[in-house]
Formats: C-alpha cells, sequence, structure tokens
C-alpha cells in the first residue's frame, strides 16, 4: 500500500471509529445540499416558467423587431417582409418556432363602456396554445380561423367591463400607420381567462390581416416576430446567431433580457436575494462541520501528539484531517444525492399546490404564475451546488486541520 | 280654344305632380335634413353646457366656430379658472389647449373614448363626421300624433360592418325637421341613454332645438345638458382660426 493510499484508508478508518457524529456531520452536509438544491430549483422554475410565460404573451424567448421599437413602441414602427423573416428564422435552424404578431394600442367601446387596451393581431395559422398565452387560456368560444374573420378574442374581465358575451360587438379604435383614428367593429368569438386581471381586463386579439389592413399597413408588415426556442437560457446566443443569420437593415434581433426589461430585472432582484439567502444557510452549515471536526481533533490531541512524536510531518497531518473532511464531504453528497433524486423527481412532476395559499391571479410584473412550487434543475446548477457544497465542507475542515497540525507533541502526550 | 288645346297647354305648362317618395326616400331626406340641422358652411354661437355627475356639478359658457365638416374650435369663456381652456378639431384630431400648464395636448386614439370636457359626450362624438344614414338603417316605424304633434319615429339598426356600439335608436322628429329624443339601446335591445331635444328657437333662419340633454341610463340622476344661446350659421370666418396658434390664443 502506498503512502497516498494509506492516508486515505487512515482517514476513513478515523472517521469511521465515530459512526454516529460522522452520519450527523454528514447529514449536515447531505442537508445544506439539499437546501441548496431545493432553493436553486424552484427558483429556477419558477424563473423558467415565467420566462416561458412572458414569451408566450406576446415578444417570444428572442424578438426580431424594429430598431428601437422596444424604447419607444409605435405602430409607424414596424418589419417589412415578415414573412420571408421568419422563413429565415426557421430555416437558420436553432429555434423551435417563430410566430409574426402585431401590436397596438387602442380603445374598447361597447354601448356599456369603453376600456383603453392592447391589440395583438396574430395568425391563427401560426399562433396556437403552445406558444400563445391566451390562446392556452380560451375557456369560452373559439378562437378564429381566417386572418381576416371579423372576430376577436378577448379577456374575461374585459367582457365584464364592457358586458359582452359570445356573439357580442365590439368596437375598437386606434391610431393607423399615418396617426389617423379609425374605428373597426367584430364580433367576440372566444374569451380567455389567465387570472391576471390587468392581462384580462386589457387585451384583445384580432386576426393578423383586419388589424393590418386597418392599420395601413402593407400585406407583410407586422411589429414582430416572435422566437421560440427550448432552452430560454440560449436567448443570448440564438439572438447573437440570428443577428448575424438574418443581417436586417433597421430592424434588431434582441432576447427576452432585453424586450421584457422588468421581468429581467425582478428575476435579478430575486436570484440575488436568494444566492445571499443560500450563502447564510451555507455558512450555518460550514459553522455545524467545523464545530464536530473540531471536536473530533481537539479529541485526538494526545494521538496526534503521538503520530507526530513518532515522526509524521505536521503537513501530513494537515492532509490527513482535511481528507476527513473530504470523505464527509462526499458522504454527504451521497447522501444528499439519494434523498435529492425521489425528492426532484416528486417536485418536478407534482410539487406542492400552493392556491391554498396565495390568492387567484398572483402576478409578477403583469406574468400570471402558476400556483404551485415545482423544481427544475439544469446540469450546470447541480455541478455548482455539488461543487459549493463540497468546497465548503473542505473549507470547514482547514481550521481542525491547521490546528491538529499545530499540536505539541510533548505537551499533549505529558497531558493524558 | 277647344278643351283639348286647354289639356294640352296645362301638360306643357303645369309642374307634373311629384313623383311618389318611396318611405326609403323620406326616411333619407329627413335623416339627412336633421344631420344638416346643426351643419352649415360655418358658424359661431355661444353655448351653455351644464354637467352633473354623482361626483361633480359644472356649468361652462364656450364660444365655439366651425368651419365645413371637418375644422372646429370650443373655447371656454366662463368660469374664470377654466377661461380660454379650448378644443380645436382638425379633421381627425383633436387638441385641447390648457392654460393653467400653458400645454398642447394631441389626443390619442386611446383618448378618443374619453369625457370631452368632463360631459357625458366622448372626444369620440365630436370627431364622428358621418351620416345617420352611413352607419345605419332606416325605417320609419311610427307615422302620426303623439302629445299633440305631428311625430314621426325611425328605427335606426347599425349596418353588419359599422363600427358603432348602439344595438339600436329610436330617433323621434316632429314635423319632419326637428328631432325631439334619441334613444340609444344596446345590443341587447336595452336603452342605454337618452337624448332630448327641447326649446326651439329661431337661429339664423333655422329653428333649432337650443337645449340638447343626455342622461345616461345606468346613472339617471347624471346629466349633460347644452344650451345653444346664440347660433350664427354661414358667417365669415378666417382659416387661421382653427390652427394651433389660434387655439393657443388667449
Amino acid at each position: 500500500m502506498n503512502g497516498v493510499a494509506r492516508h486515505f484508508t487512515m482517514a476513513w478508518r478515523n472517521i469511521m471509529r465515530r459512526k454516529r457524529r460522522t452520519l450527523i456531520t454528514a447529514a449536515s452536509v447531505a442537508s445544506g445540499f439539499l437546501i441548496a438544491l431545493t432553493f436553486t430549483g424552484t427558483a429556477d422554475w419558477s424563473y423558467t416558467n415565467m420566462i416561458d410565460t412572458s414569451a408566450k404573451m406576446g415578444y417570444g424567448h428572442v424578438t426580431v423587431s424594429p430598431e428601437g421599437y422596444f424604447e419607444s413602441p409605435t405602430v409607424e414602427k414596424r418589419i417589412h417582409g415578415s414573412a420571408a423573416i421568419r422563413d429565415a428564422v426557421l430555416r437558420g435552424g436553432g429555434v423551435d418556432d417563430a410566430v409574426i404578431r402585431i401590436f397596438g394600442q387602442g380603445m374598447f367601446a361597447t354601448a356599456a363602456k369603453s376600456v383603453g387596451g392592447t391589440l395583438i393581431g396574430i395568425d391563427p395559422a401560426h399562433d396556437s396554445a403552445e406558444r400563445n398565452v391566451f390562446i392556452n387560456a380560451l375557456n369560452e368560444g373559439r378562437l378564429f380561423t381566417g386572418a381576416d374573420d371579423p372576430e376577436v378574442v378577448i379577456g374575461k374581465k374585459l367582457a365584464e367591463k364592457l358586458n359582452l358575451r359570445i356573439g357580442k360587438k365590439l368596437v375598437y379604435t386606434s391610431a393607423d400607420v399615418n396617426g389617423e383614428i379609425f374605428s373597426g367593429m367584430a364580433r367576440v368569438g372566444g374569451i380567455f381567462r389567465t387570472g391576471v386581471d390587468a392581462v384580462d381586463g386589457g387585451v384583445i386579439l384580432l386576426p393578423i390581416d383586419r388589424l393590418r389592413h386597418a392599420l395601413h399597413y402593407d400585406p407583410q408588415d407586422a411589429t414582430l416576430i416572435a422566437v421560440f426556442i427550448g432552452d430560454q437560457r440560449r436567448a443570448p446566443e440564438t439572438s447573437g446567431r440570428l443577428a448575424a443569420h438574418l443581417r436586417l437593415q433597421g430592424a434588431e434581433v434582441l432576447p427576452w433580457r432585453q424586450t421584457q426589461a422588468e421581468l429581467a430585472g425582478l428575476i435579478s432582484i430575486d436570484r440575488a436575494i436568494g444566492v445571499l439567502f443560500q450563502f447564510f444557510v451555507g455558512l450555518l452549515v460550514a459553522a455545524g462541520i467545523l464545530d464536530t471536526t473540531l471536536m473530533s481533533v481537539l479529541e485526538r490531541k494526545h494521538e496526534f501528539g503521538v503520530m507526530l512524536a513518532v515522526g509524521m510531518a505536521p503537513k501530513n497531518l494537515f492532509l490527513l484531517v482535511l481528507t476527513e473532511s473530504f470523505y464527509i464531504g462526499v458522504l454527504g453528497l451521497a447522501i444528499g444525492g439519494l434523498i435529492a433524486i425521489p425528492w426532484y423527481w416528486f417536485m418536478y412532476h407534482t410539487g406542492i399546490d400552493l392556491r391554498g395559499y396565495i390568492p387567484e391571479g398572483y402576478d409578477a410584473g403583469g406574468v400570471p404564475m402558476e400556483l404551485a412550487l415545482k423544481m427544475r434543475l439544469y446540469w450546470e446548477r447541480i455541478a455548482a451546488i455539488t461543487a459549493g457544497v463540497f468546497l465548503l465542507t473542505l473549507a470547514a475542515g482547514l481550521y481542525p486541520a491547521w490546528k491538529a497540525s499545530r499540536i505539541p507533541p510533548m505537551e499533549s502526550i505529558r497531558n493524558i | 280654344m277647344n278643351a283639348f288645346m286647354v289639356v294640352l297647354l296645362a301638360a306643357l305648362f303645369l309642374p307634373f305632380p311629384a313623383a311618389a317618395e318611396t318611405p326609403r326616400e323620406k326616411a333619407a331626406r329627413i335623416l339627412n335634413g336633421i344631420d344638416d340641422m346643426w351643419r352649415g358652411e360655418s358658424s359661431h354661437g355661444i353655448m351653455l353646457m351644464r354637467v352633473k355627475t354623482r361626483n361633480y356639478s359644472r356649468n361652462l359658457k364656450m364660444e365655439g366656430w366651425s368651419k365645413g365638416k371637418d375644422r372646429s374650435l370650443v373655447r371656454i369663456v366662463q368660469p374664470l379658472k377654466e377661461k380660454n381652456t379650448a378644443t380645436l378639431k382638425s379633421g381627425n384630431d383633436i387638441f385641447t389647449y390648457l392654460p393653467q400648464t400653458d400645454r398642447t395636448i394631441r389626443l390619442t386614439s386611446g383618448m378618443m373614448m374619453g369625457s370631452w370636457m368632463g360631459s357625458h359626450f366622448t372626444n369620440d362624438d365630436l370627431v364622428k363626421e358621418s351620416r345617420m344614414l352611413d352607419d345605419y338603417h332606416a325605417e320609419i316605424t311610427f307615422e302620426g300624433t303623439r302629445d299633440g304633434m305631428n311625430i314621426m319615429e325611425f328605427t335606426l339598426i347599425p349596418k353588419p360592418e359599422s363600427a358603432v356600439v348602439w344595438g339600436k335608436i329610436i330617433l323621434t322628429v316632429r314635423d319632419e325637421k326637428i328631432p325631439v329624443t334619441e334613444i340609444f339601446h344596446d345590443e341587447d335591445m336595452n336603452i342605454s341613454r337618452t337624448m332630448t331635444f327641447t326649446d326651439l328657437k329661431n337661429f339664423s333662419g333655422r329653428i333649432i332645438p337650443a337645449v340638447l340633454k343626455v342622461v345616461p341610463v345606468d346613472k339617471p340622476d347624471e346629466y349633460t345638458e347644452i344650451v345653444h344661446e346664440s347660433l350664427e350659421f354661414d358667417v365669415t370666418l378666417r382659416d387661421e382660426l382653427f390652427s394651433l396658434a389660434s387655439l393657443r390664443k388667449k
């Protein structure tokens, strides 16, 4: 047996001498690992959910839009040849879908009342429940089938405010591309309900060609192309690649962080608070490990004194104690990993229902939230947490190891 | 002159009896006449507007000018606090001038359904230039005497593609030219608001109701009443009167 193997064997035997303490210390490492995994996983699930829902509310994960549109959105700003750009986006690969949409502001009126809101022109041939949160939330009637149908889909709250039902008419007023005011009439074909009052009370979906005509747009003009990708984290890379591939004049390709800045800010703040919280949890876990490891060192003062007296180098004693921490870390992570697998499976598929605790219609920056606590973990996060917890365990072992290496041999032997 | 010659001369020189007017033509003639009642090549007048809502009451005295169908200027004369607040309509655009802040605001589409000067009229009511027959199919549904007046009642049903919010309008007209009431129904045929026209006066040779009152049915305690104190038609007005510079003039 060579020196290194002997060193590891000794460290393993040492921690196995006090199995209960080793198990308790490893359990605190495991709990730290599970806490970090749960916090990161639930946060990532909730962020991904919010980002995907927000993308489905209009702009996609990546947006092809007129230059400067998101600084000051107006109907005058539009992209030309939207169908060709969409085809080029899809041909470029690496995206799940691309949907052409028109956005505008207007007033919606019936004999009962008039309220302001957002008009979204969509093409029913390309848009779907999978890509559009409003179609997904349709709970009465149906989506218009033609791009020029005289029908609209409105939010439940808007229907209540304007006293509208399926089949009833609504007059919308807006300004066209020349700034001229126009009015149009449409029948309510469907009613959606996302649960967020601000959304349900102020959005109508119109057939894209009808809105295009009213705005005096050219046949292929649109406000933007919403691009969808499978993993929102690839948005910056995808937008850069698409910008290089499309080489558009007067248009830009932006990731969701730039088109949905409010949501991005909200997530950044929440993530920073989460990291800070996890740091403090980590400190507590580390203090627990430090405490038990230091205790085990002080208990073995005499033993270490003898080892040093018979010629063991202090450096080797330092490494021996550190190796014990290494084993505790590995053991703790193994236990944590074993518990994490069924825990993650449950939290990913079922989760915890929060409907009894959070009022319906809860939203973050206008984005409807799913009232459940679920987890989603990415491999790089698992790797970072594993490495973080492991390094923390090693760091907690540094002081006891240093302390062990500094034990004066003679004094330790004398004070039996 | 024999009898034959008498008949021939009569046929040549006496006017033919007017061809019988169809109900549709009659309705069109009367409704267009009402549309044109307040219109002229140009006009100038003074009016009072009384607005009563659940939250406030206000009385405004205003001076107004119009030229053609698409240009008008209304300026508040009283009370002093709101004096010189003005609204300019030019084509499809509406501008409002607020002297307190010395700001001119162009009303966006989102503001078109907002209240005009706190009344029960919307800015959109001011912009609309279309004739009733552009947006509605009209039918005479009553003709006869009612409350001692020679009354004709029109039922106006919106055309399928018309961008109007009403489900039906019942317009009552006296003597084939003076509106008496206009009752607006929603799509479920429930009454939404009523408009009454009273106090007939002679303005520049036209007999016109001097008082117009709007009452929303869901808020029967509220109303907006416009009383024309004076109204002249076909006056000479300079084009510059309907400019932004003129709007800001104090």
